[in-house]
């Protein structure tokens, strides 16, 4: 999709499936010929976990994420979010189960023509402190470069847009290891979006940043949403902000999905109680649902809505 | 918040900083050929450069005193007129000897003294120092550790065990190899560099062989390395306890820290494909390198596959560090700091550190072999000896200055 970039022009959208999809899956003619050009995204019986446990994380589940729309997973702590956007990322490799991007199994892309479509953004990112941050940004196009070319004039306008998108112009030259940790978030989701993938995963990404940067992250995200036909799927540690940004949202809880759908449908106060163990009022405002936590339920694990640290995170 | 509140909050954004694509930037006025020219050689720069001139001055410096110093006396113009002399240096038989290893001309005898002996050992040092500072360089991407060294997979001890058996346990043996018309005997010390590098290879192999379990870590990579460092370093010790001469003692001593003493052009044949080799595939995959720096879960999702580009970089660096052991022994700590200080020079891209390497690794190599020919002449102690006088303290140098030594 390296034209393509972040334009809404629907007619250039049909590029992307045809040409480098000649293998022999072509079971999916529905999503080839779908019009709008986003991808379809989704996983099918997901088992997975990590190799030195016996137990997987994520038993059994399924997620079709509604293509072009913001997907947020939310869940208290070890509830399994993030090992399943893991799964799904093909990061961890799953026991059981299928994922799919256009119809097209995962393992079957290879490993860099998954990485054209198919973006993550992880929690625990380390870059050296000398690089700078549009060197950052340039390794997103490593999936579209082949072992030896250099950056082709293609790679330079998907920088540029990726930097501008995550507004980080000013901060271009700067080192990585000199920027705040908000900065440094912008930093590598710019890297992400010079990737121009038609999904992208983020894990966590406004976890530990100041809600100015909060907000400038959630906005990128309103952006790719509403400007291209990016498919985004996050993993949010905060409900309120999955229930004022995100169009579906789907809730974890011990690796199991308990409820999916609009922000409206799945925010609510019975599911706060059953899945975050705490007492709060739900109301709804033109933002979407508004959550006030009021007081922890019981002794359970995961109910400290004030962001008590983890023990044993996902 | 519009655009500009955002910009006066950020302080440091200039409108121009935003309206400037950055092609006019980096390429200047000049577009097209000059353009991708600039472009191209984008990270030469001034530190790099600075760098790049200083090590080839010490280079040259050191070279110039090796070839005119030692036993046979000239003057520092003698031995500068014979490195150049032209019937010597235009000479096609000449070359012929040096590289393809057929019967040395006639030439002067400073001529022959300062080609045949002393030039090729300048050679040997700046072949060596190239292998072991990008080789270590390789090594503390892969492991993501700036601590790391060629050595750090577990590659010394395997050469260093593999140099004892040969040098005492099978002392005696030898091996005979057919050919069609005639048979030839080889002893086996005679094929040591071989064995040497043999052994630091399957050492490495060994030591990956341990560390997979769905795959390998940059921590389990390095336990493993040192699991296998230690039990071979006892080894290598139980073997000297069973040697019955000092002659092979001193050896094997020669081996295990490091020597250029008495290397000749035949070093420079053996050494000089592999170098070539492996530094134009370590330079080309300066890109992998990079993105390897960004942690496993960065480059997965970039599209690498990370186990396939850890391997393949750690044989390259292997194969580097193997060279440089077939023809100098187990020279430490080149590769550990060559590295660290092109990295504070130039900054962690690779393609710079590479490239710095290149010459700042011969530089260190090279001065210290002209210390260990000269300190305590006319006695030659081990390079090897020298590198790891001037290593420890740089370290405890570093140590003091920098909070957060290890990390890239």
């Amino acid at each position: 999709m390296g034209e393509r970039g972040f334009a809404t022009d629907g007619g250039v959208g049909s590029t992307l499936g045809g040409d480098d999809d000649g293998d022999g899956t072509d079971d999916s003619p529905a999503t080839d010929s779908d019009g709008g050009g986003a991808s379809e995204f989704g996983g099918e019986d997901i088992v997975v976990g990590y190799p030195n446990a016996d137990e997987p994380v994520v038993d059994g589940e399924s997620i079709r994420v509604p293509p072009g729309e913001v997907t947020a997973l939310v869940g208290p702590n070890g509830s399994g979010k993030s090992t399943l956007l893991k799964g799904l990322a093909d990061q961890l490799s799953l026991d059981r189960g299928t994922v799919r991007v256009d119809g097209t199994e995962v393992h079957e892309l290879g490993a860099k023509r998954l990485a054209r479509k198919l973006g993550l953004l992880s929690q625990d990112n380390a870059a050296p402190n000398s690089i700078t941050v549009e060197k950052l940004v340039a390794h997103g196009r490593y999936p579209h470069r082949g072992a030896f070319e250099s950056l082709s004039d293609a790679d330079r306008d998907a920088i540029d847009r990726a930097i501008s998108m995550a507004g980080v112009d000013h901060l271009r030259d700067r080192e990585v290891g000199s920027l705040s940790g908000g900065q440094q978030q912008l930093a590598w989701i710019a890297m992400a979006l010079a990737q121009e993938t038609d999904v992208l995963l983020l894990d966590e990404p406004t976890t530990f940043l100041d809600l100015r940067h909060q907000l400038q992250v959630m906005e990128i995200v309103e952006r790719l949403r509403d400007e291209s036909e990016t498919t985004v799927v996050l993993v949010l540690h905060d409900i309120e902000q999955a229930a004022q940004y995100a169009d579906h949202v789907v809730a974890l809880e011990d690796g199991a999905i308990c409820a999916r759908g609009s922000p409206e449908s799945v925010v609510t106060e019975g599911l706060l109680a059953d899945v975050f163990g705490i007492d709060a009022a739900v109301t709804r405002t033109d933002h979407g649902p508004q959550v006030t936590p009021l007081r922890a339920l019981g002794d359970g694990d995961g109910g400290n809505e004030t962001g008590e640290s983890d023990g044993a995170e996902e | 918040m519009t655009e500009e509140e955002r910009a006066s909050e950020d302080g440091d954004r200039s409108l121009a900083d935003r309206t400037t694509p950055w092609r006019a930037r980096e390429t200047g006025a000049g577009g097209g050929l000059t353009g991708r020219l600039v472009r191209r050689f984008a990270w030469l720069d001034a530190p790099l450069f600075a760098l790049i001139l200083g090590s080839t001055a010490v280079v040259v410096v050191g070279g110039l005193v090796q070839v005119s110093m030692g036993s046979y006396e000239m003057t520092i113009g003698q031995a500068w007129a014979a490195v150049f002399n032209p019937n010597v240096l235009f000479d096609p038989q000449a070359w012929d000897a040096f590289l393809l290893g057929e019967a040395v001309p006639e030439m002067r005898t400073e001529s022959l003294i300062v080609w045949n002996i002393r030039l090729p050992r300048v050679l040997v040092a700046v072949l060596v120092g190239m292998n072991l500072a990008v080789s270590g360089a390789i090594f503390q991407a892969v492991t993501r550790n700036e601590l790391a060294s060629p050595f750090i997979l577990g590659v010394s001890s395997g050469a260093g065990l593999a140099i004892l058996l040969t040098l005492v346990a099978f002392a005696g043996v030898t091996l005979v190899v057919p050919l069609v018309v005639t048979e030839i005997t080889l002893g086996l010390s005679a094929l040591l560099p071989v064995i040497a590098a043999i052994g630091g290879i399957a050492a490495f192999l060994l030591v990956y062989a341990i560390a997979w379990k769905n795959g390998t870590s940059p921590v389990r990579l390095v336990l493993a390395g040192v699991i296998v460092s230690t039990v071979f370093g006892s080894l290598q010790t139980a073997m000297f306890f069973f040697a019955d001469n000092i002659g092979v003692v001193q050896s094997a001593i020669q081996w295990t820290t490091g020597s250029l003493t008495g290397v000749d052009w035949e070093q420079v044949r053996i050494a000089i494909p592999w170098t070539v080799f492996g530094l134009a595939l370590a330079i080309l995959s300066d890109r992998q390198l990079n993105v390897l720096l960004l942690g496993e879960s960065t480059a997965k999702s970039l599209g690498m596959r990370v186990e396939r580009a850890r391997f393949g970089l750690s044989a390259v660096a292997v194969l580097l560090a193997a060279a440089s052991i077939a023809v100098a022994g187990i020279v430490s700590f080149v590769g550990l700091i060559v590295p660290h200080v092109v990295r504070n020079v130039v900054g962690s891209d690779y393609r710079k550190l590479l490239i710095g390497c290149l010459f700042a690794g011969p530089a260190l190599m090279v001065a210290a072999d002209v210390g260990a020919r000269l300190a305590l002449r006319p006695t030659q102690i081990p390079v090897g000896i020298v590198t790891g006088l001037v290593g420890g303290p740089y370290f405890l140098y570093l140590m003091r200055r920098q909070e957060n030594l290890g990390e890239i």
